[in-house]
């Protein structure tokens, strides 16, 4: 694509929806779905993406009863081609809604959870396992603490340990790349509400290239190809920042051997989708596979870690670990089912006692799924100061991550939650 | 009977339906085929396409309201266009005889037909069975695309391809075939009434069966 | 029409189909218009059933899972001893987190 855009940076890939004119009826469902109102094209006429404004959430995809928007960015053969290079380590870095979706092209019902014909399938296609839901435990550590010292500041003017600003409150997740785009590109005045913390997908590309490389691997960091497979197409965007070459930068720092040209902390991402293509172009029947060990240290996850594909998963993570770290006591109750389910907004106050200030706080978290229906009465409180909350959870899509632009489109479903009701188009 | 004799073949009721079904069946033809093919260009696309709905809304409403008002005529149409008979196939053989009378000027023996003739009942079980799914379908694809499960909506958007364009072909028939029968046309889009010895010649079962002398 | 209208003689006979053929056929007719409303409905009542069937496929992972709290992930432990140090630590700052970029003055 080669048209001008305004709110890319350099090297960043510019839109990865765009619609098929020749499939379009405009027919106006995507602009439904579409939180930013990216889609233009008057009813009835054939339909595109503003790429400016575009988030890369691929609702539309998913939900178009036409199949008229595609992703423009299919990197399959590539990773085919690596997968066939014998010099290159390629990492498979899986997020938790992957691995109950991605039964579904290879006929198995809708949900069914199947992470280990999952690791079989990959590490015979000839991926080393790092299954992202060790970099979601990983983001909580790096979040949850950053939450606390964000609390603590705000509650007791607790200092940062090594300087420097400490963000305000609330704090905003920062794991969906869709939602970080629409902040940055829609509500730039609550940059600093954004949890400073990376999604897991680049702290696992980050991660893989260096400690992975040096340790866990034993090999150069430029031979660790990094594969995201993703339930997301905003994550091929996010892939694309140029600030995401932090291993390089880090290898080169620390006097490692680095080439000239930076390499990304993740070449390419896959979505559900497109792994299911490339399984199918290497003849690997997913649903046919024994269950099997993802065989490394970044294949260890926990429950936390695997919640994080779900709307609330993330708070409810979070949570378990700021209870016990804030309290030192352990949890009676493991869930916190508040801020389960599919309602738009839901909220919870957690009342709990800092050990280090020996003091009682409540902790109000919201989290906010679906954010085209939910998201604005939620930024405009905290635009004008008014928001109650401490701690909020945003993901763009219906659902959360397993309900993503990057998932299977389900035949039989649609993205609309809440009430059915009929939307007249005209203009 | 005299030759001056008439038949009241379509009421009132009958009439102002099909005023209305031909007016807003047309334009959305007409529309409908600029759209698939993508004629025009954006703004006119959307004018296009806003007739389109206004049409199928009047349509949907003389749909509805002739199903209520006239729901005995709508079972009368029913049970006729699905009763067949041996007769039906005889008539196909010979296409009820308008190919040789219309291209050859010859006639042809045709079995004696009910008040419609086979091709008549096959456009009507069209009509019925189409036209429901295209206003069905239609108003699904104006109003609720985004609730609609994507399998669903899409097979909706083909039942609504597929539906049209039986009808709109078979329009061109039907245009053609009522235009031809100049006594039909004057009695549907005029006064209701046709001649009895036409009535007679073309529908005598209907003529024997199933009529009544006023006064 | 009244019965002396003089520009016919003739009209059909409303009564050709019996009380019961009437009921019969009506019934039909309705029953086949409520098939596809029917079929409408259930498929808008279970549209977001895959949402929720993945949704519970991974509390069940959730359920199942022997350690379910981040700060038990002893690859991670192993991760912060090794190498990063400690959650927000200079090593963590470099390589887990980032910054933002303001993207709407280009918009305005």
């Amino acid at each position: 694509m080669n048209q001008e855009t305004k709110t890319y940076r350099k090297g960043e890939i510019p839109g990865i929806i765009a619609i098929n004119a020749r499939e379009c009826k405009g027919c106006d469902a995507c602009k439904r779905f579409c939180p930013t109102g990216a889609i233009t094209g008057m009813f009835g006429t054939t339909h595109r993406v503003d790429v400016d404004r575009c988030i890369s959430c691929g609702q539309c995809l998913i939900n178009c009863p036409f199949g008229a928007p595609y992703e423009t960015v299919d990197p399959v053969d590539e990773v085919a081609a690596k997968l066939a290079d014998k010099h290159v380590t390629v990492v498979g870095i899986i997020a938790p809604a992957v691995r109950v979706a991605i039964g579904e092209p290879f006929g198995m019902p809708a949900g069914s959870l199947v992470t280990g014909k999952m690791y079989s399938a990959m590490k015979k296609a000839g991926f080393v396992i790092l299954d992202n839901n060790f970099a979601a435990d990983l983001t909580i550590m790096e979040e949850g603490t950053e939450f606390i010292q964000r609390a603590r500041h705000a509650l007791f003017g607790e200092k940062a340990e090594h300087g420097g600003g400490i963000g305000p409150l609330p704090q905003f997740t920062s794991c969906c790349p869709a939602w970080v785009r629409f902040v940055e590109t829609n509500y730039p005045a609550l940059i600093p509400n954004l949890s400073s913390a990376k999604s897991p997908q680049q702290m696992a590309g980050a991660v893989a290239k260096t400690y992975g490389a040096a340790q866990v691997f034993n090999v150069a960091p430029e031979s660790v190809y990094t594969v995201g497979i993703m339930p997301c197409t905003a994550k091929k965007f996010e892939a694309s920042r140029p600030e995401f070459q932090s291993a390089w930068h880090f290898t080169k720092e620390k006097g490692g051997s680095a080439p000239s040209a930076p390499y990304p902390d993740i070449d390419a991402v896959l979505t559900t989708r497109d792994l299911a293509r490339l399984l199918k172009k290497m003849k690997i029947n997913l649903a046919a596979e024994n269950d099997a060990e993802g065989g490394t240290l970044f294949a260890e996850y926990t429950g936390a870690g695997t919640i994080f594909g779900n709307t609330g998963g993330v708070m409810e993570a979070a949570l378990r670990t700021a209870w016990v770290v804030l309290t030192g006591t352990p949890l009676s109750k493991i869930e916190f089912t508040a801020v389960r389910g599919l309602k738009g907004v839901k909220s919870a106050a957690v009342t709990l006692r800092d050990r280090k200030y020996g003091k009682e706080v409540t902790v109000k978290v919201a989290v906010v799924h679906d954010i085209r229906a939910n998201i604005r009465p939620i930024v405009e409180e905290v635009m004008a100061g008014r928001s109650p909350y401490h701690f909020i959870e945003v993901m763009n899509c219906p659902g959360g991550c397993i309900n993503g632009g990057g998932q299977p489109v389900c035949d039989t479903g649609s993205s609309w939650i809440g009430r059915v009701l009929p939307s007249f188009a005209w203009s | 009977m005299t030759e001056s004799s008439f038949i009241l073949k379509h009421p009132l009721r009958v009439r102002v339906f099909h005023y209305l079904l031909a007016a807003s069946f047309l334009t959305l033809a007409v529309t409908g085929i600029m759209l698939y093919f993508k004629l025009l260009a954006e703004p006119a696309m959307n004018t296009a396409m806003q007739v389109h709905v206004v049409a199928g809304v009047v349509l949907t409403m003389d749909a509805l309201a002739f199903f209520f008002l006239a729901f005995d005529r709508v079972v009368l149409f029913t049970k006729r266009t699905f009763t067949f008979s041996g007769n039906d196939i005889k008539w196909f053989a010979v296409l009820g005889g308008y190919p040789q009378k219309i291209l050859l000027h010859k006639k042809v023996d045709v079995p004696p037909m009910g008040k419609y003739n086979a091709g008549q009942k096959l456009f009507g079980i069209c009509v019925l069975v189409g036209g429901t799914l295209l206003i069905l379908s239609g108003w699904v694809l104006w109003a609720l695309p985004h609730a609609v499960p994507h399998g669903a909506a899409s097979m909706i958007g083909s039942i609504h391809l597929y539906a049209s364009w039986v009808l709109i072909l078979f329009l061109f028939v039907h245009l053609f075939l009522g235009i031809y029968m100049w006594d039909d046309f004057k009695a549907m889009f005029v006064d209701g009434r046709i001649p009895y010895e036409d009535a007679a010649e073309k529908a005598p079962l209907w003529v024997k069966n199933d009529l009544r002398r006023l006064g | 029409m009244s019965k002396n209208d003089p520009s016919h003689e003739f009209i059909e006979n409303p009564f050709s189909l019996s009380r019961r053929e009437f009921i019969a056929i009506g019934g039909v007719i309705i029953a086949l218009l409520a098939l596809p409303a029917i079929w409408i409905r259930s498929a808008l009542i279970n549209r977001n059933h895959h949402i929720q069937a993945r949704t519970k496929g991974l509390y069940q992972d959730d359920a199942t899972a022997k350690i379910r709290l981040s700060h038990e992930n002893q690859a991670v432990m192993k991760l912060y001893k090794d190498f990063a140090g400690k959650p927000l630590s200079p090593v963590s700052e470099e390589l887990l987190h980032t910054k933002y970029v303001n993207r709407m003055k280009a918009l305005s």
